[in-house]
């Protein structure tokens, strides 16, 4: 970090923690006996927490040492003994915590690009359904309400299934090895069922609405606005309990939430199963409640004046 | 002619539902959103004491300087608190980390041992404050051999003062507490990143605007609608008409940035810093760039008013998520890697230099840039 203006925006945007400057003849200094000062810059936060009491455990010791070694090199080897004692760790689970965070994050993120995007192309397609001619042409035909209706959500499945196994793809390039373990298994089955909730809800939308010009505001408030209440952006954990508290009502929250359980998950016992599936479980009765939604409102909508 | 298009641009501006939206409401929303989203993520940095187990055994009971410590660093409600600690028995210290009900466990044998089983940073802290432990206990044990090498190098001085052990004791103490290297904190006052959203949503309204240009431009192309053609068949000068449609669109998105403004601070309770000023100035030349956005793709694409808009908004979008609205590590990711894509991105510029006004860093090459970009 050259100057000081890219040491403050680092710091500012948390890529750096705690910023340390050491002064000249601090070396010399320090022998001599004066008490040079460092100057440190700090996020205040966990990360900048422990580096301070690392800096200052450091100073402390080499401080004290320095009475009783008549040399540079006893200090040095003082010190060695001193930061040789290590506690002995012993970690209980085999899991790859940083995989499996950075999957769950990306999992996250995909809640907004598979509502956007399945919202987005899924009410283009049906507007062009919409169309009074096409519409008229529709109605008159001797094929019944419910099959057409019918037809056209298999139809468009097709679409919020290929953009999902998309975004699948994209996964097992950049997460990685998690994605091929039975985790990885479970956020792909879990962001499938979303996938269904997507598709349902982008066709109750393209039933609701006709105006293409209304669309893209739609999109935008839905799509942003619960990735924004349910934790897509900012981990759940920092979340204020009323806002989540709001968006149990939405499907996203329970497909975030599942994502965030499966990272936590230790044993793929019955338990852990009975869990997912009740979220999953959510996500499709959300999913259900949106199709018959579109059907009962499409339906209302066939008469044209 | 010019007030009079001017007048008439106005009123239908004002009367375009979907520009409303994005002009006026879909900020105003995406504030509340921000506002709800990050009301918490700053203050929950802040330190909440870790819960942690001790197995408390023969080996541990033997340890009064570890007992001492981790009791001090216990006590409910004092300021050094960074534990909640339980004394438990070794089946149950692995049945509570099982349940993740504690962070780790700590177990004494012949040298001590941190059981836990993920590597965050309540249990780096767990494990920093054992190693601290023993790493003073050894640094301690040093210190007294050499003292006490010292008295014994000198045997009659020993016998010559009884309370040489006291003396011995005083003298270790004052070494361990010796005033140490003093660490100056200079750390910048200013931190809040989730201002960064608000920014973010600044730029956004700032370059929306350009869905104002692009309608307003529409009004005078012959391509595009019924005044059009109308407007290409009078003598009235065409520049007039263009300046006066365009200043209609800049003053909607005036009125649309004073209601953000209004309700950020207002409503919402955003606090912009000192230099207010500065950002509205700011707010007002992005404007301009936004418009130029939107006069470019009115002009140069040639399609139906929708995919124009789209084109518009997707920009937009791109800009926001690029310069942090999702997220502002995002930002930082691409002016670290790839810095040439936000020198282009007008959002991000704007971001830049509003939050050079947070940090206070002046920096006049951004203002010029999004002139620049205006102008171009």
């Amino acid at each position: 970090m050259d100057t000081e203006a890219k040491q403050e925006e680092a710091l500012f945007y948390r890529q750096i923690h705690y910023i340390i400057t050491i002064p000249e003849h601090f070396h010399s200094d320090f022998m001599d006996g004066e008490k040079p000062q460092l100057v440190v810059k700090s996020t205040n936060d966990y990360e900048a927490s422990l580096a301070q009491m690392q800096l200052e455990r450091y100073l402390n010791a080499a401080n004290a040492l320095r009475f009783i070694s008549e040399s540079e090199a006893e200090l040095v080897a003082n010190m060695e003994a001193v930061f040789s004692e290590t506690t002995e760790v012993t970690m209980t689970s085999k899991l790859d915590t940083a995989g499996l965070n950075k999957a769950a994050f990306y999992y996250n993120f995909v809640n907004y690009a598979l509502l956007a995007g399945c919202i987005y192309v899924i009410c283009l397609i049906l507007s062009s359904f919409q169309q009074e001619p096409v519409r008229k042409r529709t109605l008159i035909s001797s094929m019944n309400f419910a099959k057409y209706h019918r037809q056209l959500l298999l139809s468009n499945s097709l679409l919020a299934i290929a953009l999902w196994g998309f975004y699948v793809l994209i996964s097992l390039i950049l997460v990685g090895d998690v994605m091929f373990s039975e985790y990885g298994r479970a956020y792909i089955l879990n962001s499938f069922v979303f996938t269904l909730c997507a598709l349902a809800l982008a066709f109750l939308i393209g039933n609701l609405v006709t105006n293409k010009n209304a669309m893209n505001g739609i999109i935008n408030v839905i799509a942003l606005g619960s990735s924004f209440l349910c934790g897509a952006f900012v981990p759940m954990e920092y979340m204020p309990d009323f806002v989540l508290r709001i968006a149990h009502l939405l499907p996203s929250y329970w497909f975030i939430h599942a994502n965030n359980l499966i990272k936590g998950i230790k044993t793929f016992d019955s338990a852990v199963y009975r869990e997912l599936l009740i979220h999953m479980g959510v996500v499709l009765a959300f999913a259900l409640l949106f199709v018959v939604l579109a059907y009962l409102i499409g339906r209302k909508r066939r008469k044209i004046a | 002619m010019f007030w009079h298009n001017f007048k008439y641009t106005l009123k239908t501006l004002a009367r375009d539902r979907m520009l409303i939206f994005w002009t006026f409401a879909f900020p105003l929303i995406l504030g509340t959103l921000f506002q709800m989203a990050f009301a918490n993520i700053e203050s929950s940095e802040e330190f909440s004491p870790i819960t942690i187990a001790i197995v408390e055994n023969d080996a541990w009971k033997q340890r009064t300087v570890w007992n001492e410590a981790f009791t001090k660093l216990s006590e409910e409600g004092s300021d050094e608190q960074l534990f909640h600690t339980r004394y438990t028995s070794e089946e149950e210290a692995k049945e509570l980390l099982e349940t993740d009900e504690i962070s780790g466990y700590l177990m004494m044998k012949d040298t001590p041992q941190v059981v836990v089983d993920a590597s965050g940073i309540n249990e780096t802290i767990f494990k920093h404050v054992c190693e601290e432990l023993i790493q003073s206990e050894t640094l301690t044990d040093m210190i007294v051999e050499k003292q006490t090498a010292k008295w014994m190098a000198n045997p009659d001085q020993m016998i010559n003062d009884p309370a040489w052990q006291t003396r011995l004791y005083e003298e270790v103490n004052e070494i361990l507490q010796a005033e140490t290297t003093m660490v100056q904190d200079a750390s910048p006052t200013k931190m809040s990143y989730t201002m960064i959203e608000f920014y973010t949503l600044i730029a956004m309204t700032c370059l929306y605007g350009g869905v104002l240009a692009m309608v307003a431009m529409n009004r005078n192309l012959a391509d595009m609608s019924d005044s059009g053609k109308r407007v290409a068949v009078s003598p009235a000068s065409k520049g007039s008409l263009v300046l006066s449609s365009i200043s209609a669109a800049y003053v909607v998105q005036l009125l649309g940035l004073t209601l953000l403004f209004s309700f950020t601070c207002f409503v919402l309770h955003v606090d912009y810093g000192e230099n207010f000023i500065g950002l509205l100035g700011l707010a007002v030349v992005g404007s301009l760039a936004g418009l130029a956005l939107g006069i470019c793709v009115a002009a140069l694409c040639k399609r139906n008013e929708a995919t124009k808009t789209g084109i518009l908004i997707s920009i937009t979008m791109l800009g926001s998520f690029l310069s942090g609205m999702m997220g502002i590590t995002m930002k930082y990711i691409v002016d670290t890697n790839f810095s040439w894509l936000n020198r282009l991105n007008p959002a991000a510029m704007i971001i830049v230099r509003l939050t050079r006004y947070w940090i206070r860093k002046r920096n006049r090459k951004k203002l010029c840039f999004i002139v620049r970009f205006t102008i171009s």
